[in-house]
């Protein structure tokens, strides 16, 4: 029995009817596919922990590819947060701004990640991030879809779709209500013919929209950085000690200042307008134009910038400025020259048991 | 790259041409620098109404999304960045256009900004602002866009040919 394939569309959060007609047109396809489950849940990184659309998620143990407007690594890392695990999939498609012939690099970016890895137990069911950004056209994200779900399970073929699926198809059932969200999607629940799931959507609860930080094990060091940067009682440790954004919702709304401090590049804000803050892998390009400067926004180093939302964060609590007396990175000047014997030596101290 | 700007007679509004386009800059309100619009909102001496000036629009084009990092009634100082923006073109941070307090936004353009492009110096203000500072009279605002207008083509491109 082929397993199936769970694939997740998470709506965008604006009014844009170019992205609600990709959202629709791909889950619209899928719908009648009887070797995947296809639901629609609000923007992931909208949804509060105990939204019935994460409840979904974390209830389904197949493998999942999940599509949204953002950044591969923002997907898979908010998820991750959020108790929906898995090892990551690999996707032949492109994120936003990222070049066709990238992948090499990332892939050489990867292997050499020192961070502590996700926390906690990880299945070995695979999570696939697609960004729905990359692409105008829904058959680009279909045909992939069509191969991850040929790679996740080889038996499947053509003959297996009169098979009507399998023994799992409504174990997740609970979660799931109909949904009208596809506005022209005329089939009744449960009225299903040939047992094809016509529950295309969870229940949209409203969201309000979120900014909070998203943290990359793959690259965290936990070097405690951002919880000593911090003023606001976002981050917070785990009884191992590692580092998590335990308050998300202390997060002062569009400062990203604890990922500019992060020495590891490992804080992600996914809906900031800069791509290495947002979750872009390495070097992108913008594809739209930022208008800061014409609106009144000045350039500084990303300390001085950290330094200076932070300030104004607090003054907006009611607290004082605190400039860069409390929690400045105290990196060694020069800290950029390759290690040495010494470096090693000193390190290696810590591994004895004194 | 030639610049015109035509000035015509009483009410008419000045016109700051981009290319071929046709920014408009109605006489009966204020400007700021960073290309707001700010309207005095009558009886209540130093409120005014803020929206984006259609130089802004024809950079931005149509708006997706709207967003506010503050509260209303805040005081904010010039240049404080205080929201979002994110259109079919153009992303960017938005700034107080001087030190003054935000006393309400426009819920109606939060919810559906096309309301922006739509009517951008009526139905589509941002927001009611509070301020003493001083503004900039209309014909400054064109002699603004005058002078600014090659360094933010120029901008602009170099931000385009990165790619």
């Amino acid at each position: 029995m082929p397993k199936k394939l769970t694939v997740v569309v998470s709506q965008s959060q604006g009014k844009n009817p170019a992205k609600a007609r990709l959202e629709e047109e791909i889950a619209a396809a899928l719908l009648f596919d009887p070797e995947i489950d296809v639901s629609l849940v609000p923007h992931l990184y909208d949804m509060h922990a105990d939204h019935s659309g994460l409840l979904f998620l974390r209830s389904v143990a197949e493998p999942l590819v999940f599509l949204s407007w953002l950044y591969p690594r923002a997907t898979r890392w908010t998820l991750d947060r959020q108790g929906v695990k898995g090892q990551e999939g690999t996707t032949l498609l492109r994120s936003e701004g990222e070049d066709e012939d990238a992948d090499e690099n990332d892939e050489a970016e990867e292997s050499q990640s020192a961070g502590i890895g996700s926390q906690g137990q990880v299945p070995k069911r695979r999570i696939w991030c697609l960004d729905l950004r990359a692409y105008n056209d829904a058959q680009v994200y279909l045909d992939e879809i069509k191969r991850i779900g040929a790679e996740q399970s080889m038996p499947t073929i053509g003959l297996s779709l009169s098979l009507n699926g399998g023994p799992h198809r409504h174990r997740i059932a609970p979660y799931l209500e109909p949904q009208k969200l596809l506005s022209n999607g005329k089939h009744e629940p449960g009225a299903s013919t040939s047992g094809v799931s016509a529950r295309p959507a969870i229940e949209l609860e409203p969201t309000k929209r979120r900014w909070y930080p998203v943290i990359d094990y793959s690259r965290c060091t936990n070097c405690m950085e951002c919880i000593d940067f911090c003023l606001f009682g976002v981050y917070g440790l785990d009884h191992s000690g590692s580092i998590l954004v335990e308050q998300q919702d202390n997060c002062k709304k569009g400062c990203p200042a604890c990922s500019r401090v992060c020495p590891a590049n490992a804080i992600i804000f996914p809906q900031h307008k800069t791509p290495a803050i947002a979750g872009a892998n390495g070097e992108v390009t913008n594809l739209k134009i930022d208008l800061s400067k014409l609106f009144g926004g000045e350039e500084k180093d990303p300390l001085a910038m950290a330094v200076a939302e932070r300030d104004a964060e607090l003054v907006a609590d009611g607290r004082e400025a605190v400039g860069m007396a409390v929690g400045i990175p105290k990196r060694q000047t020069g800290s950029d020259k390759p290690r040495d014997a010494l470096d090693d030596l000193i390190d290696g101290l810590d591994s004895f048991e004194l | 790259m030639t610049v015109k700007a035509s000035v015509c007679v009483m009410s008419d509004p000045l016109i700051f041409m981009m290319g071929k386009y046709e920014a408009v800059v109605p006489i009966d309100r204020m400007y700021s620098e960073n290309h707001l619009w700010l309207q005095a909102v009558a009886d209540r001496e130093g409120v005014y109404r803020v929206g984006f000036t259609s130089y802004s629009i024809r950079l931005l084009q149509d708006v997706y999304f709207l967003d506010w990092n503050i509260d209303a009634n805040t005081g904010v100082s010039k240049k404080q960045a205080i929201g979002e923006i994110e259109s079919s073109k153009a992303l960017s941070t938005l700034y107080a256009p001087a030190n003054g307090k935000v006393l309400r936004f426009n819920d109606a353009v939060l919810s559906d900004p096309s309301a922006i492009n739509v009517d951008a110096y009526g139905d589509g203000w941002l927001y009611e602002f509070s301020t003493e500072a001083p503004l900039m009279h209309p014909l400054a605002y064109l002699k603004h866009l005058e002078s600014g207008w090659e360094r933010d083509q120029r901008y602009l491109k170099g931000q385009v040919n990165q790619g």
